[in-house]
């Protein structure tokens, strides 16, 4: 589906990407994660055809970026991270302008604003959308041709959590019908939670590839901590592995003296600090 | 099909932003100015009014047009849609012509101009040549200021000769330059036919050019001056 062999950028004469390798399974969603700055984005304009001056390889669909030909978007979807409506115009009139450019025939328009909760909103000018709406109306705009490579970049930015996991179900859906996504963040929680696989890109270099839960087991394994009371408070933990031969938990466990007991892994962004030894933000 | 869809969402936006009703105005102040003149100004009046306003409105709007656009990113949307530059380009230059004839089919009736047919005609093509002037400059720019400055050289070398030549003060051969030609096409006069195969040449090249400058623009929506 997408082959990105010994891929290097640059916006000046300092290397902005260099020597990024990877590849994209068909049904796939991959994950860009990485702070501001890192390359993220780039890297997601040039899989798009976007920026076509890079030197490497870079195959989607067998079809080389920087070659590419208008009709390389009719399989395309892209959610750019800011909104990309006109504003005068109502989210339905966008939505059937921006239908009507495809040769395919679009899903139903009503249907996907009623899936986002824009509804009641289809006739609003988009001018009059707060931040979230506009949101939500350019994630479904990606999805109107019914591509079948979506690419979308910080598709929950700025939405509450209720709306941030209609969104979140909205991917897995789409998904499950076989698209491949390609996901740029860097929120944890959403990579860890869609992505099959995540590249953490620092500095326009791939520092680590994997699942999240293999990324995650690989540096450590989960502890259980737990507390009870005895002459004042007390807390004790000890790996998840060797629970069994942690004599004063079982000893606890048989005189009923435990007050709480909780097991805790490190989170996607713990690991991206331990590899890059960068935070998110 | 994608062409049509195109030329009508530019229509809606240009009406949305008030572009028509800015010219209703503007059409019914020209009336007034045209019925107030001595009879005799009339036809030149009329042919300069034509010539420096609806015809060459592209060139000015263009600016505006673009710049909105950039500032809402739907050239981002476009430049990952399967939109082709010729579509972008044609839907544009369709779109503003369309008005430029309404209006100068307006003020040419007002003034009971003869040859209407080759008015409209010269306006037609004027619009169209101004208005790939204005794609040009509009998609090199990032502020109306800019567009200000590139528009100035564009109207020296279209505006002062055309003025100069309806009024007869330049050399007779200066009529064969295409912007002269189509001063005489609005004037209600066909003048040439080599002169009319030069103003073909210039529109394929500046539809050539501002092909070429559109598809620059989208591939600058990556974040690359190329």
């Amino acid at each position: 589906m997408i082959t990105v062999e010994n891929l290097s950028f640059s916006y000046t004469k300092n290397p902005f990407i260099s020597g990024m390798s990877f590849s994209v399974s068909e049904g796939e969603i991959f994950g860009f994660l990485g702070p501001s700055g890192a390359g993220k984005s780039t890297l997601q304009k040039i899989l798009i055809g976007m920026l076509r001056t890079y030197q490497g390889s870079c195959l989607v669909y067998g079809i080389e970026c920087k070659n590419r030909t208008k009709n390389f978007y009719e399989n395309i979807g892209v959610d750019f991270e800011f909104s990309t409506m006109y504003e005068k115009l109502t989210a339905r009139e966008n939505l059937r302008f921006f239908s009507s450019l495809y040769e395919k025939k679009p899903r139903p328009v009503d249907e996907l604003l009623e899936m986002v909760g824009l509804g009641q909103d289809a006739d609003k000018r988009v001018a009059d959308y707060s931040k979230g709406m506009k949101s939500r109306l350019n994630f479904i705009k990606a999805l109107l041709h019914d591509p079948v490579l979506l690419c979308l970049d910080e598709p929950t930015s700025g939405l509450d959590p209720a709306n941030s996991r209609v969104m979140k179900n909205m991917i897995l859906e789409e998904k499950a019908k076989g698209k491949t996504i390609l996901l740029t963040t860097h929120n944890m929680q959403d990579a860890a939670e869609l992505c099959d696989r995540v590249a953490f890109i620092v500095n326009g270099k791939i520092c680590a590839l994997d699942s999240p839960h293999n990324l995650i087991m690989s540096k450590g394994a989960a502890a259980v901590t737990y507390t009870w009371v005895g002459n004042g408070e007390h807390s004790a933990s000890c790996p998840l592995e060797q629970i069994s031969s942690d004599e004063r938990l079982k000893s606890l466990i048989a005189e009923n003296r435990l007050q709480s007991i909780h097991s805790s892994e490190p989170t996607l962004n713990d690991i991206f600090m331990d590899i890059t030894g960068r935070t998110l933000l | 099909m994608r062409l049509k869809k195109l030329f009508l969402l530019d229509m809606r936006f240009q009406a949305k932003y008030g572009f028509y009703f800015l010219y209703a105005v503007l059409t019914l102040i020209y009336i007034i100015v045209l019925f107030v003149l001595p009879e005799n100004w009339k036809e030149r009046a009329v042919a300069i009014l034509i010539f420096s306003d609806p015809a060459s409105m592209g060139l000015f709007f263009m600016g505006a047009i673009v710049l909105l656009e950039k500032s809402q990113h739907t050239t981002c949307a476009l430049a990952v849609s399967p939109v082709h530059a010729t579509e972008y380009v044609i839907a544009k230059v369709g779109s503003l012509s369309a008005i430029s004839i309404v209006v100068a089919a307006i003020l040419a009736l007002a003034a009971d101009t003869d040859n209407l047919h080759i008015v409209l005609f010269g306006t037609f093509i004027s619009s169209v040549i101004f208005t790939l002037f204005g794609i040009i400059a509009a998609t090199k720019i990032a502020s109306l200021n800019q567009f200000i400055l590139w528009t100035v050289p564009i109207e020296a070398v279209c505006f002062v000769p055309a003025i100069l030549h309806l009024f007869k003060i330049i050399p007779a051969w200066c009529g064969y330059y295409p912007v002269n030609v189509c001063m005489d096409l609005v004037s209600g006069n066909f003048s040439s036919a080599i002169g009319f195969l030069g103003v073909a040449a210039m529109t394929v090249i500046l539809f050539v050019l501002s092909r070429f400058c559109v598809l620059k623009m989208w591939d600058s929506m990556g974040g690359v001056k190329l």
